[in-house]
């Protein structure tokens, strides 16, 4: 298990560090040069010159690469070429945004995701048929489309929820969670249908188990082979399935702060893109992939400790 | 944003009573993507439709669309669909009908940049990595799995920041990260079909590895291709829109769905039916994709349960309440014997699969149902304790048991029965135990409900049950998880779980099968103790007359659904009076002694048929070495003569006269082996 652990820190190690040079050699491959994006049209060449020297433009590419990962190291993602900002700074005040709203988007898709695939691998007929049904249209629908839904029932038309914006936590806790509702209610629809299908599916192959039928000859009770030893078995493909909605999600959120305006990682990269921000987008993408390995990280523990199989080797 | 293909979960799915359900010849793998299977679900033909009526109305789109995309109709600012403008208009009067229809092919043809590179890199990988051998497959599948642990939402962003919003670039970029989760999906399959025996056997041959890839490998990949060509290029219009919808679509003029979307989203207050033509369009064609996907790949069956849905559960409630008022209250019977009266399982669709069975089990004795696999032994014992698999069902005839007749009984009731009248072993005692719970957990478990005790007397009955399967350090196999003991542990393990309630009567599914030889001699000589013991009496499914000579008292040959021999084993093993009977001891080589062992081990040709095969006549007819036209009528089970023993053919009584001999036959078998003596004999000459 310790050996597990270390090989799988090395490789979440290995994958930030292949996204930072990645990362770094796309923002290098933008147009203009920090100079020219801070400076803005109509600046002379000796005054974009200067500023390029200053922040080592023109420094060989490894060099500038390692003084970049040494600060990154350190906390120090550069300054906005765009308001001067530091970058970190920055990114520490939206992280927190898109964390609720990935968090809570991929907490209520395991819910509900559980509760419907299991409900429909168990009852059969037509509510099976529904359900798979239901997840078939919400897969289909973009997020973005379902969002406006959304806002144009929730908002407009009842004022349930507020439209857009968002509210931190610190200032008012039931703000918060009234801001988060429906970006998150968006996000989970797709997700859901996602582990719906992979929780039914797990659940009728843990059913095909010859160890059910032992189960039955013994005469367990038909709840508990259902949702003890069946759940139990298809917990392993089901936690996979919830990492995996997790990186979408978090990738998602980009979508969702755009349509309900919420200040997260994915506006900021959205803007920074737009405005060719060097060091903005570079910090992004590092601490988003940081955040995706991570939880990555955790939730594949989690599948390790559920098996054991693996648990005991 | 970036949707993982998953591996598609049903995928794995097997149905495990595929043994014993008909099953269709195996199709190559080009006709299981072909038409029939397309064609084959109502929602797979609309996908198809919609697709193709969408491109060709696309590409024809200038000849009939009733305005240009940039045609601002003043007059009609976003309007509602009118006799002008079908679908409405926009904010600046633009025809929506002539805007969407104008992008499809654009945004089909780029999602198809994806698919290619998606499915063409995923694949190209996998084959690399099945070929290559094992070093070169983790290297491949450790960068898969970086790359499939990246928000891909971001990396294409910023991407899209170094090169601007040049569509086709971006879809082929997005291709190549979604080709990880393609990976995944295909190596398994690559993988098995890599280590098929005829692909060693074209190694031998010194094909090429390139040569085995793409003349054994690929075609076998061709349907999860198909299927997940079909699953990306959904994903990929559904990112494309949304790329488009935040900003980073085609250049300003050219219209897009995300874009449209976009735009009417700005007017979800002042008109909200705006939102409605495009995202319409946009689901519909992404359904039409994913219908087709599901069409082709294998949808999660649930036909192979062990536990039905609570759907097939109420039918199969109705089911049993028809027999029950067919077939009258059971007489007065003496106590643990089962009698088994005219029994018949089928298949729901029709196909029977045991017919007009009928045998008895007296108290302490051992009745044994041997034939060969497919004829109906596992589904004629699983029906007496209520286990049939989801899809089979007992169709007629009584299951007589104390006074109940179970085959007419309710599930509830046959809660009752199980484990404590009735108990199970199975073949296969690996797969028999949980493997997500301990030993003791799950015999604990057990003794707690079929013997109301509580934790602490369950755990010490649970000793002393291992210890009364023989297991000589029962305190610490209850620590342990089913995949840390051996084959032979693990199924004296399952038969003290049978035995936690006390059984009357055991049914033992081919319990020896699929242990080792010397295990397999402990594991009876378990059995027999035990029941010298218990008491209890046992149904022996086997199709291992070794076995039935070692353990039975009453014998049933089964062939093809019906008893064709039923009487005492010695009679029955000294004076077989079913050629069917002769045949199988004579192909047995333990029955033969080594005094009189022929030189040649005789066979039955041909095979048991397939249910729906089953002919009207004498089912063996076809097989037998004694058969004339008198076989070809039904034939009744008559008395052998000896004993209470019966016998269901017309040669029974000349056989027992002239004391026939079946005698060993030719198999294509032979010739197999001579090909390869031959071609090894080549080899070495060269």
């Amino acid at each position: 298990m310790a050996l597990f652990i270390t090989k799988r820190l090395l490789m979440a190690l290995a994958t930030v560090l292949v996204v930072a040079v990645l990362a770094f050699l796309l923002v290098h491959a933008m147009p203009g040069s920090p100079g020219a994006v801070s400076l803005g049209a109509g600046a002379t060449q000796e005054a974009i010159d200067e500023v390029n020297q200053r922040l080592g433009w023109n420094d060989p590419l490894l060099v500038q690469f390692f003084s970049w990962l040494g600060a990154a190291a350190q906390g120090d993602l550069g300054i906005s070429l765009i308001d001067g900002r530091s970058v970190s700074t920055d990114l520490a005040s939206r992280l927190p945004v898109t964390a609720s709203l990935a968090a809570g988007a991929t907490l209520l898709s395991a819910v509900l995701g559980i509760a419907l695939g299991v409900t429909a691998a168990v009852r059969g007929g037509t509510v099976d048929r529904i359900i798979g049904g239901a997840a078939g249209m919400a897969v289909a629908l973009p997020a973005f489309w379902i969002g406006i839904i959304f806002v144009y029932l929730l908002a407009v038309q009842s004022s349930v929820f507020p439209a857009t914006g968002y509210v931190p936590f610190e200032d008012s806790p039931q703000d918060w969670a009234l801001s988060l509702a429906l970006p998150v209610i968006t996000l989970a629809v797709g997700g859901a249908a996602f582990i719906a299908r992979q929780t039914r599916a797990s659940m009728l192959e843990a059913l095909q188990q010859e160890h059910i039928r032992t189960l039955r000859a013994t005469a367990t009770p038909t709840w508990k082979i259902l949702y003890v030893h069946a759940l139990r078995y298809a917990s392993l493909p089901i936690v996979a399935g919830i990492a995996l909605q997790f990186i979408q999600l978090f990738g998602g959120s980009v979508i969702a702060e755009q349509l309900f305006a919420m200040p997260g990682l994915g506006q900021a990269v959205q803007n920074s893109v737009s405005t060719h921000d060097a060091p903005s987008v570079q910090g992004v993408v590092v601490i988003a992939t940081v955040v995706v390995v991570a939880v990555n990280l955790v939730l594949e523990l989690a599948t390790k400790f559920l098996d054991p199989k693996l648990r005991a080797s | 944003m970036i949707p993982n293909v998953a591996p598609a979960p049903a995928d794995s799915a097997e149905p495990t009573a595929a043994a014993v359900l008909p099953q269709a010849p195996r199709q190559s793998a080009a006709k299981r993507y072909s038409g029939s299977k397309l064609l084959g679900s109502p929602a797979s033909i609309a996908g198809v439709i919609w697709l193709a009526a969408l491109v060709a109305a696309s590409l024809t789109a200038p000849l009939w669309l009733p305005f240009k995309t940039e045609d601002q109709d003043f007059t009609a600012v976003l309007s509602g669909p009118t006799a002008a403008h079908w679908l409405g208009t926009d904010e600046l009067g633009r025809d929506l009908l002539s805007r969407i229809f104008a992008s499809a092919a654009s945004t089909l043809g780029t999602s198809m940049i994806t698919v290619i590179v998606a499915v063409g890199l995923g694949t190209l990988l996998a084959m690399l990595a099945a070929a290559a051998g094992e070093r070169a497959e983790n290297a491949i599948s450790r960068v898969t799995e970086i790359m499939m642990s990246l928000p891909g939402t971001v990396i294409i962003l910023a991407v899209i920041g170094a090169v601007g919003t040049n569509i086709p670039l971006i879809m082929a970029i997005l291709g190549v990260l979604i080709s990880a989760g393609m990976y995944r999906v295909i190596l398994g399959q690559a993988k098995s079909l890599q280590s098929q025996l005829y692909v060693d056997a074209a190694k031998v041959d010194g094909v090429s590895t390139v040569g085995i890839s793409l003349r054994h490998v690929l075609p076998g990949l061709t349907n999860t291709i198909v299927v997940q060509s079909a699953l990306i290029f959904a994903v990929g219009m559904l990112i494309q829109a949304g790329l488009a919808f935040i900003g980073f679509g085609p250049p300003i003029p050219q219209p897009s769905w995300g874009g449209m979307i976009q735009g009417a989203s700005q007017h979800v207050y002042d008109a909200p039916w705006l939102m409605v033509p495009t995202g319409a369009v946009l689901a519909l064609t992404v359904l039409a994709a994913n219908a087709i996907g599901n069409a082709l790949g294998k949808s999660p069956n649930a036909t192979a349960s062990h536990l039905p849905s609570a759907a097939a559960r109420r039918q199969r409630a109705k089911a049993v309440a028809a027999i029950a008022a067919a077939t009258p209250a059971p007489e007065d019977a003496p106590k643990d014997t089962l009698s088994v009266r005219n029994l018949s399982v089928g298949v729901d669709n029709g196909v029977r699969l045991v017919t007009d069975v009928s045998f008895d089990v007296e108290p302490g004795t051992v009745l044994g149902l041997v034939g060969e696999s497919g004829c109906g032994k596992t589904m004629t014992a699983l029906s007496l304790l209520g286990l049939l698999p989801s899809g089979v069902s007992v169709t007629g005839g009584q299951i007589l048991w104390n006074g109940k007749n179970l085959a007419a009984a309710t599930d509830k009731d046959m809660e009752g029965i199980r484990g404590r009248d009735i108990a199970l072993i199975s073949q296969e005692p690996m797969r028999a135990l949980d493997p997500m719970f301990t030993v003791g957990y799950q015999l604990t478990a057990a003794i707690r409900r079929l013997r109301g005790m509580g934790r602490a007397d369950s755990k010490a009955e649970a000793l002393s049950l291992l210890e009364k399967v023989g297991i000589v350090d029962a305190a610490r196999i209850l620590k342990t998880y089913p995949h840390q003991i051996s084959g032979g542990m693990a199924q004296r393990v399952a038969i003290a779980l049978a035995l936690s309630g006390r059984p009357r009567l055991l049914v033992a599914d081919e319990p020896t099968t699929a242990l080792d030889v010397t295990v397999q001699a402990e594991i009876l000589s378990l059995l027999r103790s035990l029941v010298k013991d218990t008491g209890m009496s046992v149904v022996m499914v086997t199709h291992d007359l070794g076995v039935v000579a070692d353990l039975c008292d009453q014998v049933a040959v089964m062939y093809a659904g019906e008893v064709v021999e039923n009487g005492r084993t010695d009679n029955i093993l000294d004076n077989p009076r079913h050629p069917y009977t002769l045949a199988l001891l004579a192909a047995d080589p333990h029955a033969n002694h080594a005094a009189d062992m022929p030189e040649r081990l005789a066979t039955i040709n041909g095979q048991v048929p397939q249910p729906k095969d089953w002919p009207g006549t004498c089912r063996f007819a076809a097989r037998c070495q004694f058969a004339g036209s008198a076989c070809l009528v039904p034939i009744p089970l008559l008395p052998s003569g000896t004993g209470d023993g019966v016998v269901r053919c017309v040669t029974a009584d000349e056989l027992a006269v002239d004391g026939l001999d079946w005698v060993a036959t030719d198999v294509p078998s032979h010739h197999v082996l001579n090909l390869v003596e031959h071609r090894t004999a080549e080899k070495d000459h060269a």
